[in-house]
């Protein structure tokens, strides 16, 4: 049992974490009108607030006092939960990932990371994994056709993904040696050219492709797809349950960038700075992670959306078999002595 | 039948990747484009002398009586039956002036007709296109609300006898 200032300092940690996470879910969706804005050579939102940035508290009150329809025919205990289950997720996997190294506060040694696992890598592929609950008992529950049907096919583009996303977390986990998130960052210190980025360019693409799929993030958001299906699985939401659905987009969004950052970008480490301050340390990492947030909004305003077949096609037909060559490659080359120990 | 002949890709177009860079370049490079938004309630909309907005009374040089004689011509012409007169008599040299003119802006349909119609240049329409308000009443407008002076609508009244001179002169009796 830690003593009381330990305890405290890590709820302290879990209290900002959380509510850093939660602040850029809410400017990740302000930030998303005013990219899709300037991609249109539009302004965007610019009325609350100094250009806007108040727009996310006012998206968030209007949220709360709308109204909140349960269908009649929906599944009403499941119908409730699933927003939670699609929330939850994505806010544990940030538990793990390593924002920053060493730091100190008030005399208590600790790294800014929430939860210290030295299997940090397996959890969030397990945590990661519940995500398409949330998903698919939203859809399913609401007993609409339209829901049903993105739910599902946002469940089986999800499960198909997942794989190579795995994989491609294999051969970095294969490389580095080890699952823990730290020390997969620390193998990336020292010089840019370290990063795991330059040695797995392969499982780098594939992750961030998988990382799309994984968000249902344009071009595969299938599991929404209005033309086709209305609002898909969140059709029959409203009010805070529709708003939970889309926090947990964002956060998934944010916790997938910080994910894309901390295996293939060094997370954390600054480049030719090896002991950088803690501050300085978890500067790069927003810095790395924001690009990838970028990334995410430029190119759900860029690209149309795939078919469904054409999807499922890429990810077991073209995806999968990449993903296991690079993890074969990887491990014949490890097996070798290429990586070290 | 049209056969559609598929083009063949390039193994570089077949991978999608630089193709979707390709793309994604260009959205990023949009973002420094120049903004064509009109921010509405600050910035007005661009008007002219052609602009064909709600119909006004003019004011005579004097800037207090109105050019209208209550003649009834736009009352008639007007397809909408947006308009509403009573005349009355008037010690004026022209004898008479309108008791009551309204129109009703809901029912107008910015036609022009009565512009048109009117042989004293006391109807025209203007650039104001604005038009909101809580009640169906305040939105039929009396003579206090369309009266406007001349001046305001001298730019109107040029481009209006421009475009007019052509059949105003073939079909002068003069």
């Amino acid at each position: 049992m830690p003593d009381s200032t330990t305890l405290l300092v890590w709820l302290l940690k879990a209290g900002l974490i959380y509510g850093g996470m939660l602040g850029v879910a809410a400017g990740m969706t302000l930030a998303e009108r005013k990219v899709s804005a300037w991609i249109q050579w539009r302004i965007g939102p610019n009325r609350v607030g100094p250009f806007g940035t108040l727009q996310p508290i006012a998206d968030g009150i209007k949220f709360f006092f709308k109204e909140e329809v349960v269908p009649r025919d929906a599944n009403p205990v499941l119908f409730r939960l699933a927003p939670m289950l699609a929330a939850v997720p994505a806010m544990l996997t940030v538990a793990v990932i390593p924002f920053a190294g060493d730091i100190s506060i008030a005399g208590v040694q600790t790294t800014l990371s929430i939860a210290d696992i030295d299997m940090s890598a397996l959890y969030v592929v397990a945590i990661g994994g519940l995500g398409v609950y949330g998903v698919i008992l939203g859809g399913w529950s609401s007993n609409s056709k339209y829901s049903l049907l993105g739910g599902l096919r946002a469940s089986a583009q999800m499960v198909s993904y997942e794989l190579s996303m795995i994989l491609a977390i294999l051969s970095i986990v294969v490389m580095s040696g080890s699952l823990d998130l730290r020390e997969i960052v620390a193998g990336q210190a020292g010089a840019i050219w370290q990063w795991n980025i330059w040695s797995q360019p392969l499982a780098f693409v594939l992750f961030l492709v998988a990382t799309f799929a994984e968000t249902n993030r344009h071009p595969f958001d299938f599991a929404e797809c209005e033309p086709e299906l209305v609002g898909g699985f969140h059709t029959e939401y409203s009010s805070m349950k529709f708003a939970l659905f889309f926090l947990g987009e964002y956060c998934a969004m944010f916790v997938m960038a910080s994910l894309t950052t901390t295996f293939f970008l060094g997370g954390s480490e600054v480049p030719f700075w090896a002991d950088a301050p803690w501050f300085v340390q978890l500067g790069a990492f927003a810095a790395k992670t924001s690009l990838f947030l970028f990334l995410f909004l430029l190119v759900r305003w860029t690209l149309p959306r795939f078919r469904f077949d054409q999807l499922m096609a890429i990810g077991w037909k073209v995806m999968l078999p990449l993903a296991l060559a690079n993890v074969f490659l990887t491990g014949a080359l490890a097996s070798l002595g290429v990586y070290g120990s | 039948m049209v056969i559609v002949k598929r083009k063949e890709l390039s193994l570089m177009e077949r991978l999608f990747l630089p193709e979707i860079v390709r793309a994604l370049s260009h959205s990023f490079r949009a973002i420094f484009q120049p903004k064509i938004t009109r921010q509405y309630p600050e910035e007005g909309l661009p008007t002219n002398e052609v602009t064909r907005g709600q119909p006004r009374l003019t004011l005579l040089e004097d800037n207090e009586t109105l050019a209208c004689v209550s003649c009834g011509l736009c009352e008639v012409a007007c397809p909408a039956y947006a308009i509403t007169i009573d005349g009355q008599e008037t010690d004026r040299f022209i004898e008479r002036e309108p008791e009551r003119f309204e129109i009703d802006m809901l029912r107008c349909i910015l036609c022009g007709f009565c512009e048109e119609a009117c042989p004293k240049d006391a109807i025209f329409m203007s650039d104001e296109l604005e038009l909101a308000d809580f009640t169906r009443a305040a939105l039929v407008y009396d003579i206090d609300k369309l009266k406007r002076p001349k001046a305001a609508l001298q730019k109107r009244i040029d481009y209006f006898y421009k475009v007019n001179d052509r059949w105003r002169k073939s079909s002068s009796t003069s």
